[in-house]
């Protein structure tokens, strides 16, 4: 066990070094932050001077080092665009990221799994048939595209008039067919609850949780057919199980096996992959966020690769990186809590 | 401590947010603002930028400002006159105070020119004035190297801070006086000025909250708003939003593909004002030798089409030009208009012996001005129909500043706004041949380079009767327009929109700083 | 065995092969491959098909922009699917925009192929510290998203080349950045049917004939491990090209003037607001068909194939 998290250790500071280091070598080319400090008219021995005493100037691996030894204290430079500490203005943008993705991943557990546990049940069913084909469109619409579409239809609204109007049918289904829009698509709205710190809740309103609504969905549209497809596939192959069938012979009611038996061991692969796609799902926030205006980290990233904002892109590449990599070993530790039979050794698998 | 909350202040403030903090106080009138940007920093020196400057006009008052049709209004100032050619004398009031409770005098006129002087966004607009004296302390008398006609013009820049206030050192043994670019000094946390609003509270990048100074010499602004909140919600899309929702009353920057939705939408007025901004094209002579035959150049204006731009990508929202000063200013040439004829183009072309055309690459910031990489790309497509083949590049302004600077490309868009509110601003700084002693023609991308046009410039710049200037300007732009040594497309319009009852017009202006000093609030919701 | 020379022709084993028999009786595998070559062949037949060409700027008019497709009361004749916003015909720049997506899905797809099966057969062939710096390579990638990966490489090339390079080769950039994102995919499929196939006789027998490994590893062991890389290779390709178009709509892409499915939706995001959604909303329709039938036909191929996959 110990062994197991020392190399998780090592493997993790191993990681951040890299990104480190490749964060901190395009920084370069993304632009001049001084442009961006000054205004249009300012001479360039004014701004010559700013660069020097902002050390702009310094050879490369001095700037990196002088970089490195503060972040081991905690200290990732200011914001050249909010003139705050880097990681305060991550950790002001986080809360709305966490929220979403959480909203995302509840639409995703409560939907994935009846449906996922159905499809594996009656597999032949028009329903499981249905829920199959439709997981595999959700695959092939990418997110930004789920999310201009649900734009157009909850937000903006949309007028059909693909039928004749002079019919009844026809304009009760062009009626039934148009939407009114007005859902709130941008933002997180002005109906935020305080928690905590800096933890602004949009969970607690019900302003703030019609905001949320949207950008959720989309956000749950990418993961949510893997995870039926995901639970059907394993569902079925626990149901041909010896276990299983010697239950059913012991004559256990069948919803005890389904829900009980079965489930139990068809959680294990998905608890697996399930943490690492949350882990992934924070780098989906980033096409999110933009089409919603979500004001969180994805949409923050986005702006300081447009504005240079240096610091602020090294900060957030190593936090999401620690994101990552705490996720993956949680979900190696749970797998390995669940699944006693793995071993939690150094060695490659 | 009477008046200094600010970091008390934005230490309990941190934990709160939104309009949840605002319980609607029985008279009290709030206005909440959403704007594009917050200002940078509480040192109005620090930095030159629109919200810095809309800041500036918050807490602080000018000298005298520009009304809507760009003639002085005696702020600080009541009047003032020239003394001798470069010497102009000002009477001060007498009855201001700071927020801090010391009174105003011309001592603290002196220290802020002397002050702006020494701030590395304005010691090039100020490089002019020689000095400033305290005659007595309700007179002034500013000294300029040279006669120097538009000394009234820097007047609207000159906020006078309160020289007792930031005189001293800190505790921490820094000055109090100095600036620090995107430091932390004492001048960009605390705040003392005549102003009509008080900052109580401020979270960069979250919110700044106003309070109404009690002591407000004004007296006879209509002005009626108790606290302000001003929000800054950069995404254009959001910012709309919440005045729809609801959650702003007032915003500024309208995005042109929301005007429509805005115009139309119930209880919120949209005011359009037409901007002074310049957006346009400038061609390397450097880099492409037929750029330097003035018929290529004419072609060029020739075949941009600059209606079709402000209408359709701009739907409206631009104000077609064929010169750089916007109407308004003294240079504004009434005759100049676009001369879109795709024909007399290809003529041109012809004559020039360059009917087959050429390559060329063009770049452009992305999301610096209003839709800049679809007009770039428009520009593009024009151009095509003369058989000038532009290889377009747009890039976000972080990159396209270093880009433009190195003049690595042969035709560059640029948008400019004269600091000085004045003509002749553009041609020194986008038209004037390069000098780099000097710093003429700092972003005159494409080296254009016309000795009698400069000549013209520099003579109407000490010229100081106001007629004769006048009409040196506006030949120096027709000049121009006949040498197509800028290509103009349009002004940039400015939108703000405010619900119903708040009463905005009158107090937008073109200069993008509404005076929220003389606001009016109609209702009491 | 598939090294043997053959009596039978190659035509002839795919025609008895289970594969054609499959698909001869799944109607959807064939509508999916029916639907997968029209756009194909539309697409590069673009020059020919479409009614404008949409990179010569000389028959864009900007008074024409933004006109609505032909069911739509405003529309003009010519513009079957109605304008962009800079007045380019729809048809044929989404013609010329899923050409473009193609190109890049393909390519980028043998790029990973490529680099993947190289890694994974070394990988699973030397073993040890090889396979165990390969592997950790791959899992370190893996466990950023392909996105993340993709926008970091991006920036990192931008950074090396230079802008203006950049834009020139926008398309090889996004074939070198989309298959260096993915390639441990293959890598990982690759090893584990390596791994599989080394313990074989076959392999052994070759061993003791005194053949040299990488003879072993590509003329033997690769065939036997190529029918997984096919079966993940359709989703790659869809995933590839789901990649680009997010990359284009993030503006980190295709520029505007040389656009991609992707950029097509990015472009006419901001008029969508305003009113105009077929800008954005018609490409958007034409990346999910295509996404689609790829998808579909990768579900097929992996029933019928059933190979064995690298799982979780």
């Amino acid at each position: 066990m110990i062994a197991f998290l020392t190399k998780r250790l090592m493997h993790a500071i191993l990681v951040m070094l890299v990104i480190s280091v490749i964060a901190f070598a395009i920084q370069d080319n993304l632009g001049d932050p001084i442009q961006q400090m000054v205004g249009q008219s300012v001479p360039e021995s004014e701004r010559e001077a700013l660069r020097e005493r902002l050390g702009l100037n310094d050879p490369f691996h001095v700037q990196y080092l002088r970089f490195a030894g503060n972040a081991i204290q905690g200290d990732f430079g200011y914001s050249y665009f909010y003139r705050e500490p880097a990681l305060d203005v991550i950790a002001r943008h986080l809360p709305a990221t966490l929220e979403l993705v959480f909203g995302a991943t509840l639409i995703i557990v409560l939907l994935s799994v009846p449906i996922g546990v159905y499809s594996a049940i009656k597999p032949r069913s028009p329903l499981s048939r249905f829920f199959m084909g439709a997981s595999i469109v959700g695959i092939s619409v990418p997110v930004f595209l789920t999310a201009i579409v649900l734009i157009q239809i909850f937000a903006i609204g949309m007028k059909v008039t693909l039928f004749p109007e002079s019919t009844a049918w026809g304009s009760w289904l062009n009626a039934t067919l148009s939407t009114e829009g007005g859902m709130p698509s941008f933002g997180r709205g002005q109906d935020l609850v305080h928690v905590v710190g800096y933890w602004d809740s949009n969970l607690f309103s019900a302003g703030g949780l019609q905001h949320l609504v949207l950008p959720s969905i989309a956000l749950a549209s990418i993961m949510l057919p893997l995870f039926i497809r995901l639970i059907r596939a394993e569902m079925l192959e626990v149901l041909q199980s010896e276990y299983v069938k010697f239950a059913r012979a012991k004559g256990i009611s069948s919803w005890r096996i389904y829900f009980v038996h079965a489930l139990k061991n068809t959680m294990l692969p998905v608890i697996t992959v399930g943490g690492v796609q949350i882990g992934t799902m924070v780098a989906y926030t980033i096409l999110t966020e933009t089409v919603f205006q979500w004001p969180g980290m994805g949409l923050m990233f986005l702006d300081a690769i447009n504005r240079a904002d240096i610091p602020l892109i090294v900060a957030y590449l190593m936090i999401v990186g620690v994101i990552f990599v705490v996720t993956n070993t949680i979900v190696d530790l749970i797998y390995g809590l669940v699944n006693p039979t793995v071993k939690l050794t150094g060695k490659p698998a | 401590m009477t008046f200094n909350k600010t970091l008390l202040a934005s230490l309990v403030g941190a934990t709160m947010t939104g309009a949840a903090l605002l319980p609607m106080t029985a008279n009290a009138e709030t206005l909440r603002i959403g704007y594009s940007a917050d200002p940078e920093t509480l040192d109005i020196h620090e930095q030159l930028s629109g919200g810095m400057l809309r800041f500036s006009h918050l807490s602080f008052d000018p000298l005298v400002r520009w009304t809507k049709d760009f003639q002085f209004e005696p702020r600080l100032a009541t009047s003032w006159e020239q003394v001798d050619d470069t010497t102009l004398r000002m009477t001060l009031r007498d009855d201001v105070t700071f927020h801090s409770g010391n009174t105003f005098t011309a001592e603290d006129v002196v220290w802020t020119i002397e002050r702006l002087k020494e701030s590395p966004d304005y010691k090039a607009i100020f490089e002019p004035i020689a000095s400033a004296e305290a005659i007595d302390d309700t007179t002034v008398e500013i000294t300029t190297h040279e006669p120097y006609p538009i000394l009234l013009n820097l007047a609207t820049y000159i906020f006078p801070m309160d020289s007792e206030f930031y005189s001293g050192t800190t505790a921490d043994g820094d000055d109090k006086a100095e600036i620090v670019k995107s430091g932390n000094s004492f001048a960009s946390r605390n705040v003392s000025g005549t102003g009509p609003f008080i900052v109580t509270e401020r979270r960069q990048g979250v919110r700044v909250d106003f309070e109404r100074f009690d002591d407000y010499w004004d007296t006879e602004s209509p002005g009626n708003v108790d606290n302000i909140v001003l929000t800054p919600i950069s995404e254009n899309a959001s910012r709309v939003a919440a005045l729809l929702s609801g959650g702003v009353d007032f915003i500024d920057h309208v995005p042109p593909n929301d005007l429509e939705r805005v115009r139309e939408a119930d209880g919120v007025n949209l005011v359009e004002i037409p901007g002074t901004r310049i957006i346009g094209f400038q061609l390397n002579e450097e880099r492409i030798e037929a750029f330097q035959d003035p018929r290529v150049r004419l072609a060029v204006a020739y075949a941009i089409n600059q209606e079709g731009i402000a209408q359709r990508l701009m739907r409206g929202f631009a104000t077609p030009a064929a010169q750089f000063s916007p109407k308004g200013y003294s240079g504004h040439n009434p005759e100049l208009t676009p001369r879109y004829d795709v024909d007399r183009a290809l003529e041109l072309m012809a004559e020039a012996g360059y009917e087959d055309g050429f390559e060329v690459n063009m770049i452009a910031p992305n999301n610096r001005y209003v839709n800049d990489a679809q007009i770039a790309q428009a520009v593009a497509n024009m151009l095509a129909r003369i058989n000038i083949d532009v290889n377009l590049r747009t890039m976000p302004l972080a990159q396209y500043w270093p880009e433009y600077d190195t003049r690595q490309s042969d035709i560059a868009m640029i948008g400019w706004h004269a600091d000085t509110e004045d003509s002749a601003n553009f041609f020194q700084y986008l038209s004037a041949c390069i000098n780099e002693e000097t710093g003429a023609g700092q972003y005159n991308y494409g080296s254009y380079c016309n000795e009698e046009l400069d000549a013209l410039v520099a003579t109407a710049d000490t010229e100081t009767d106001p007629e004769k200037r006048q009409e040196m300007l506006r030949e120096a732009e027709r000049m121009l327009y006949e040498d197509a040594g800028y290509i103009p497309l349009h002004w940039q319009n400015l939108a703000y929109a405010a619900r119903d009852g708040v009463d905005a017009e009158p107090i937008l202006n073109a200069l993008d700083f509404p005076y929220l000093g003389d606001l009016v609030i109609e209702d009491a919701n | 065995m598939t090294t043997q020379v053959s009596t039978t022709t190659r035509w002839a084993r795919f025609r008895d092969s289970y594969l054609l028999y499959s698909f001869k009786r799944t109607w959807s595998a064939q509508l999916c491959l029916a639907i997968f070559l029209c756009l194909v062949l539309a697409a590069f037949m673009a020059p020919w098909l479409a009614p404008t060409n949409p990179y010569d700027l000389r028959q864009i008019d900007i008074l024409d922009s933004e006109l609505p497709p032909f069911w739509i009361e405003g529309a003009v004749e010519h513009y079957t699917l109605g304008t962009d916003a800079q007045g380019r015909d729809l048809l044929s720049i989404i013609l010329y925009g899923t050409r473009v997506s193609l190109v890049i899905g393909f390519g980028a797809v043998i790029l990973q192929a490529i680099l993947g099966v190289t890694f994974g057969l070394l990988a699973g062939y030397l073993g040890g510290r090889v396979d165990a710096i390969l592997m950790r390579l791959a899992d370190i990638q893996l466990s950023f998203s392909t996105l993340m990966v993709a926008i970091v490489v991006g920036a990192v090339v931008k950074a090396t080349l230079g802008s203006s390079f950049y834009s020139q080769y926008a398309v090889l950039m996004l074939i070198l950045i989309i298959g260096l994102a993915e390639w441990p995919q293959y890598a990982r499929t690759v090893r584990a049917s390596v791994l599989a196939e080394k313990s074989k006789e076959y392999v052994d027998a070759a061993r003791v004939m005194g053949l040299g490994s990488r003879r072993i590893m590509f003329r033997h062991v690769l065939p036997n491990t190529l029918s997984p890389v096919f079966v993940i290779s359709t989703v790659q390709i869809a995933n590839a090209i789901i990649s680009e178009a997010a990359l284009s709509f993030l503006g980190l892409g295709m520029p505007e003037t040389h656009p991609s499915l992707g950029s097509l939706i990015k472009s006419g995001f901001d008029y969508i607001q305003s009113g105009s959604w077929w800008i954005t909303l018609i490409p958007g329709a034409v990346l999910v068909v295509l996404v689609l039938v790829i998808n579909l036909l990768g579900d097929w191929l992996r029933d019928v194939m059933n190979p064995r996959l690298y799982k979780g």
